[in-house]
């Protein structure tokens, strides 16, 4: 079978974290040649790397992107596809947060996808010059419509990003170029763990598979997402057959924003 | 490929336009498709494809053609293009009939016979913003989102429910608008340069979303409206560039 990104050179930030390595396997079996990017080979995983290209890399950092993106160039002389997977999230109310975190929230969240998507523009060009539309998927997430307790600048931060996929879907379009955020609700990736233990849902006295079993009860599907769920969609934007989608905020959840309820955790 | 080989696929308003591009795509997916129309069976219908003569707005009807499937997509729908003050009662029955009631005959019917499976319903961006003169359609579709979430919420985990809402496709009905503007040329292009991907919609647009919601691979995604337009309704409608 052919796969759906054959022949598409493909950089995934956050690339080997918990959604970005699913995304980093999808695009390889799909055919694709994918760059990895991410602060550490590692990333947040402590599983070995998979067969994605490393590349370092700090999203805050304008000339570490610029090396990023002069050596995807140099080894793949195009990009068609940028995935800004890397985000951070920090647990806290406004009055807990403190102006260093905040800064780091949105230098991760929002300066990230903005450095890298206008430092990746030259390779989009080149893409999609040779006649396939190129494109930009950005994570923005569900609660960039709805918040949760306890995590006030991350949902500023999506929030933020949901308007940027909309203004470079905008200005970058006439050049070929698709623009798409991805809004997952829950997914079971080190963030989520990260979640449980936090202030939020901490301390409650309930054990951890208590809250996991509250949090799939919550969800039309009652469950909350893998990694391959969403790499299942980021899969699909990426690819041709996505040609006309553009602009969008592209919300998986299993249901759950579609209901007026409230996690009971 | 054949990302459906295996299901059944119940499709409404197969006959042109996006429920064709829809029953095209499944077909090709490995799917076995069953669609419907209020005429007789189109001569151009792929001979796999089973056809029933139907009318969505009767429930009686809709009754004598359910059977177990694992894909329902809800298509069929007219547009009148009229205010609220210049509608009539036939363009109440004419638009809600089929918009509302019809993919509420059509859900109500194959549910309850649904083992497990992904309904998709066909809504439109003008159910989020508004089309001019087109009010009962507009809030039609605006029905169809509601029943949608409804359905994602009351019949998951069985069944996964979402909609996609098109926005400007290129059928038989768009180029008729065009026709009737003073200056057809000019007008498509204002149109054009509305999009941010440079240009309409096909329906083959629409059915690669529709054959990825009903795909397995789309089996956390429910109760949502996913908007397929070439970035129309992402810019502000007041875009300067094209005063």
């Amino acid at each position: 079978m052919m796969g759906m990104l054959e022949g598409k050179v493909a950089l995934v930030t956050g690339g080997r974290g918990g959604i970005g390595r699913a995304i980093c396997d999808r695009f390889l079996r799909e055919g694709a040649t994918v760059f990895a990017a991410d602060l550490s080979a590692a990333g947040s995983l402590s599983s070995p790397d998979g067969e994605s290209r490393f590349v370092q890399l700090d999203v805050t950092s304008e000339p570490s992107v610029q090396a990023a993106m002069a050596h995807v160039g140099d080894e793949a002389g195009q990009l068609d596809i940028l995935v800004n997977a890397a985000g951070i999230e920090i647990e806290k109310t406004i009055e807990e947060t403190s102006l260093e975190e905040w800064n780091h929230s949105f230098a991760v969240n929002v300066t990230g996808t903005f450095l890298t998507s206008k430092h990746s523009l030259p390779l989009m060009r080149k893409a999609a010059s040779a006649g396939a539309s190129a494109s930009i998927i950005n994570f923005g997430s569900y609660d960039g419509f709805i918040a949760d307790p306890g995590l006030a600048a991350y949902c500023a931060t999506k929030g933020a990003v949901h308007a940027l996929t909309r203004a470079m879907a905008c200005d970058h379009g006439p050049e070929g170029i698709r623009v798409n955020a991805i809004c997952p609700g829950y997914v079971d990736t080190p963030m989520m763990q990260s979640f449980f233990s936090g202030d939020a849902v901490g301390g409650t006295g309930k054990s951890e598979e208590t809250l996991r079993q509250a949090m799939r009860d919550v969800h039309p599907m009652r469950t909350y997402g893998t990694p391959d769920d969403i790499a299942n969609l980021v899969n699909w934007l990426a690819s041709d057959e996505a040609r006309y989608a553009s602009g969008q905020l592209w919300v998986i959840d299993g249901g759950l924003s579609a209901q007026v309820q409230q996690m009971r955790l | 490929m054949t990302r459906l080989a295996g299901k059944h696929a119940f499709v409404t308003g197969g006959r042109q336009g996006i429920g064709r591009g829809i029953v095209v795509a499944f077909v090709s997916e490995g799917a076995a498709v069953t669609t419907c129309g209020r005429g007789p069976r189109p001569d151009d219908l792929p001979e796999s494809v089973a056809w029933h003569t139907l009318d969505v707005t009767d429930a009686a009807a809709v009754a004598q053609v359910v059977q177990p499937m694992d894909i329902l997509v809800n298509n069929a729908g007219v547009q009148v293009e009229k205010t609220v003050a210049e509608s009539t009662d036939a363009d109440w029955e004419a638009v809600i009939g089929p918009n509302c009631k019809g993919v509420f005959n059509i859900c109500r019917a194959f549910i309850p016979v649904m083992e497990q499976g992904s309904i998709i319903n066909i809504g439109s961006i003008s159910g989020q913003v508004a089309d001019p003169s087109m009010a009962l359609y507009n809030a039609s579709k605006a029905f169809v989102h509601g029943l949608t979430r409804s359905i994602a919420v009351d019949h998951g985990p069985r069944i996964r429910c979402n909609a996609i809402c098109p926005g400007w496709i290129n059928t038989g009905m768009l180029e008729a608008g065009f026709d009737l503007a003073k200056d057809p040329s000019a007008a498509r292009n204002d149109a054009i340069a509305r999009h941010p991907v440079g240009r309409f919609g096909q329906p083959e647009d629409i059915a690669a979303m529709a054959v990825w919601l009903a795909s397995d691979e789309a089996a956390f995604a429910s109760g949502q409206l996913f908007t397929l337009d070439g970035g129309m309704t992402a810019a502000s409608p007041l875009n300067p560039g094209l005063f």
